[in-house]
């Protein structure tokens, strides 16, 4: 190892130091200005003013649709997640078997994945149409329906389908996830289980889950700080409409910004998530670096 | 190998079979559909239910109706209320009575009428009886042979009877959707005159079907308020069909469980990729429609009638190449620099001690924590001062910033496993480390390399929200921020919004497929998604 190093201290520093002005500048700079504006007093026009406290926080609070847009959040990231986690190990379970096709039915599985999530939500967008959208039209000429169903007849129902969407772009990225980890997986182990007479259940419960949890809490994690991120599927399918209804935080604080001109309270709230954010990477980060020390 | 037992057990489940087979006869031949067709409307207004005026319409309508009946037509009489308020406050009713022959039908008269879905039928009945056939055939001379022992012969005829049974299960939804369609949208948009394709020849086949051919020139005003309903006794088909299989199973493999584990995991299968596909093939036909055809609430197609390739020339025309390449300049800058300043982090980290080591992997899955999004407002203060707002550079540098974190990450993987055996022996002949480093290790890292550029260059080929902010030039835009300027609020010019699409996607996807599987073991050492 040494021999690579040489002897000199501080080598190791500079090689370090492209990757980690990268990060400072750009990520880490960033939330420092965030920070400092959120106590600032910011005119319509964006000019920074003076030292004001917490005003900002308590604007933001104070905000109409802030309990909504956090209620919406909420659920948003824990619908997503939930049920994107658990289609995508019964996903991850189905593609572990032997069958044909296998490498064409991962392939496909992909697609949402490697899409842009504007493209997937315009697409979508266009589905769900009510008067021309794809979804009418194929249900009416398969004969599956007889009548154009509104498919988006309140903001609940709209809001609904942001979530599928996001379920949808979600799963691929679990399933593959716990595929890893299922593949990694002794199949001796099963074998024995099945001469002790261990059913499918069995076997799930007690060799399939405890072995796979290490993916599926990175994947989990990583989840939830990425989909309470999301911005494209809400801000392309409703923009948050009616009044805010269908927001999440995200989108909330981008319209909060950039046209109500509220940047007072948008960077309020931006702390906010980021506070939020720091709890999941900390639960993050701790799960990984006890995963490197195992190792 | 003859077991008695087993003979014993295939008759009987061939004879399941034919029982099944009788008895789908039978459903077919009842009268699974009715039709409700007015013949004769009265309208009687400013009356109250039940009073004088009401009941000498109901005793003409009635009247009307037992004339009918002599003359051996099944009628009934409806009547709907209307209720409205009169010029003076006066509650009254519009009551209209109607004379309803109702035709019922059984499936084999679609036999005869040619309507759309009578093939499907044909083909139901014909596979249905054909696996009987195939099953008995297959059993013949080899009733109480083990099925792994059996003939080649044997074991064709007897598979060919599972498939057939499965047909004919799939035929039965197929046929009841053809149905719907035929009396349900169809004829609904024939009558609203919203189309006339095809109108007149499928009048005459209905003519032919309801009225035997009796109803002539009137058939246009007989089909205008006819409400088809089939009894919900065509599904009864359905567990018939299942149980042929379940015998045809039995039959061919003996093993009737783990053969239909093995139909569900494929059912499952196929369609998992059925609805992963859906929105893409959304994309790829709307691409090549007409703006008309795209807004066409009344489009009886799955696929374009005409494949207008022009909007792929017309895209180009309104900028689509420039975005293109500007989303080529960002994701290529942005994969250049993070691998600029990856490669040597990563070295760092998998071979060298030092102190901090720790301090800065945690620095660096943090930075990963944050989407650009929580600090675009942060992000956009950054860039006015440094310039760099509206400009690609700009783009690129943030791109390269936030997807460090993983360049750093799955690299490190990478040369952690690779043994330094060989940059040592290098290092003894003289090499300098930076030489030991892009003769030795690069090349042997390749896979890991390629996997980690492939995926940053997706990543800030798919990045949209920080592109919408910073980018207010339309030629600086890159193409995920470009699609957006097809749908305006009035208008959205589907047809270029996906044809657009289409080209964005294609590359990334092909991308993502070559390099899935060595993602896939990186992921839960890494741990990252775009």
């Amino acid at each position: 190892m040494n021999a690579l190093q040489g002897k000199r201290k501080w080598v190791p520093y500079v090689w370090l130091l492209p990757s980690a002005l990268l990060i400072a500048v750009f990520v880490i700079f960033p939330i420092l200005i965030v920070f400092k504006l959120s106590f600032s007093e910011i005119s319509k026009a964006g000019v920074i003013g003076d030292f004001i406290g917490f005003q900002n926080y308590i604007d933001a609070v104070h905000l109409p649709a802030f309990k909504t847009v956090m209620i919406n959040t909420f659920w948003w990231v824990i619908s997503v997640v939930g049920i994107s986690t658990l289609l995508g190990f019964i996903v991850a379970l189905v593609l572990n078997q032997k069958f044909h096709g296998r490498k064409i039915a991962r392939s496909i599985l992909v697609f949402p994945w490697a899409t842009s999530l504007v493209i997937q939500a315009s697409v979508w967008n266009y589905i769900i149409k009510y008067e021309y959208g794809s979804l009418n039209n194929v249900l009416l000429n398969l004969g599956i329906i007889n009548q154009a169903i509104n498919w988006r007849s309140s903001y609940t129902v709209e809001f609904i389908w942001e979530c599928g969407v996001g379920i949808f772009v979600t799963v691929p990225f679990v399933a593959f996830c716990v595929l890893s980890g299922l593949q990694s997986i002794d199949g001796s182990l099963y074998e024995a289980a099945t001469v002790d007479g261990a059913g499918f259940w069995n076997k799930l419960w007690n060799i399939t889950l405890p072995l796979v949890r290490p993916s599926l809490t990175v994947s989990t994690v990583l989840n939830i700080i990425y989909v309470f991120n999301s911005f494209p599927i809400v801000y392309t399918m409703t923009k948050g409409a009616p009044a805010n209804k269908t927001d999440t935080m995200i989108t909330y604080l981008y319209m909060l910004s950039f046209y109500d001109r509220k940047k007072g309270p948008a960077t309020a709230l931006s702390v906010i998530g980021f506070l939020i954010l720091c709890v999941c990477a900390g639960v993050y980060m701790l799960s990984v670096m006890r995963k490197e020390e195992e190792q | 190998m003859k077991l008695p037992e087993l003979k014993r057990q295939n008759r009987r489940l061939l004879f399941v079979m034919l029982l099944g087979l009788i008895l789908a006869l039978v459903l077919m031949s009842l009268p699974l559909y009715h039709f409700t067709a007015s013949v004769y409307t009265k309208k009687s207004g400013n009356t109250v239910v039940g009073d004088e005026k009401y009941q000498t319409v109901r005793a003409e309508v009635e009247a009307l109706a037992e004339d009918y009946r002599a003359q051996g037509f099944d009628v009934e009489i409806n009547e709907s209320v209307l209720e409205r308020v009169n010029s003076k406050g006066e509650t009254t009713s519009l009551v209209t009575f109607s004379i309803d022959q109702v035709i019922s039908r059984n499936l084999f008269a679609f036999l005869q009428s040619a309507l759309p879905g009578g093939h499907v039928f044909r083909l139901m009945l014909a596979c249905a009886a054909l696996s009987v056939l195939c099953a008995a055939l297959g059993c013949i001379g080899e009733e109480d042979v083990m099925p792994r022992f059996l003939s080649r012969r044997a074991a064709f005829l007897r598979t060919a009877a599972e498939v057939l049974a499965l047909l004919a299960l799939l035929a039965v939804p197929v046929f009841v959707m053809m149905n719907n369609f035929a009396f349900g949208r169809q004829l609904s948009l024939f009558s609203q005159g919203l189309m006339t394709e095809g109108k007149e020849a499928l009048y005459q086949k209905m003519n032919l079907f309801l009225f035997d051919g009796a109803a002539g020139e009137a058939i246009e005003d007989a089909l205008a308020g006819i409400k088809p309903q089939h009894s919900g006794m065509i599904w009864l088909l359905l567990p018939v069909f299942a149980m042929m299989i379940l015998c045809a199973v039995q039959i061919r493999h003996g093993a009737v469980k783990s053969t239909l584990l093995k139909a569900l995991l494929y059912a499952f299968v196929i369609v998992m990729c059925l609805v992963t596909l859906y929105p893409y093939y959304v994309m790829l036909i709307t691409a090549f429609r007409s703006n008309a055809e795209t807004l066409d609430m009344y489009f009886l197609h799955l696929f374009p009638t005409k494949w207008i390739w022009s909007n792929l020339s017309d895209i180009v025309r309104r900028g689509v190449p420039r975005y293109l390449l500007n989303s080529v300049f960002v994701a290529g800058g942005a994969t250049l620099l993070a691998m600029l300043c990856g490669i040597p982090a990563a070295y760092a980290m998998a071979r060298m001690n030092f102190k901090g080591k720790k301090a800065f992997l945690g620095f660096v899955i943090m930075s990963q924590m944050f989407s650009p999004v929580v600090l675009l407002i942060g992000i956009s203060q950054l860039m006015t001062t440094l310039h760099l707002n509206d400009s690609v550079v700009g783009l690129m540098l943030i791109n390269a910033a936030f997807n460090q974190a993983f360049a750093v990450w799955l690299l490190r993987g990478t040369f952690i496993s690779i043994s330094p055996e060989m940059e040592q022996a290098a290092l003894i002949d003289g090499c300098g480390t930076v030489s030991a480093l892009i003769r030795v290790l690069i090349p042997m890292a390749a896979p890991g390399i390629v996997t980690a550029l492939i995926f940053v260059f997706i990543n800030a080929w798919n990045e949209y929200t920080i592109s919408t902010v910073l980018i207010s030039t339309a030629a600086n835009r890159p193409i995920t921020v470009g699609i957006t300027q097809f749908s305006s609020f009035n208008m959205i010019e589907w047809q270029y919004l996906f044809a657009a699409s289409l080209l964005a996607t294609i590359p990334v996807v092909l991308l993502f497929m070559s390099i899935e599987k060595h993602l896939t073991a990186g992921l839960t050492s890494g741990g990252v998604k775009g």
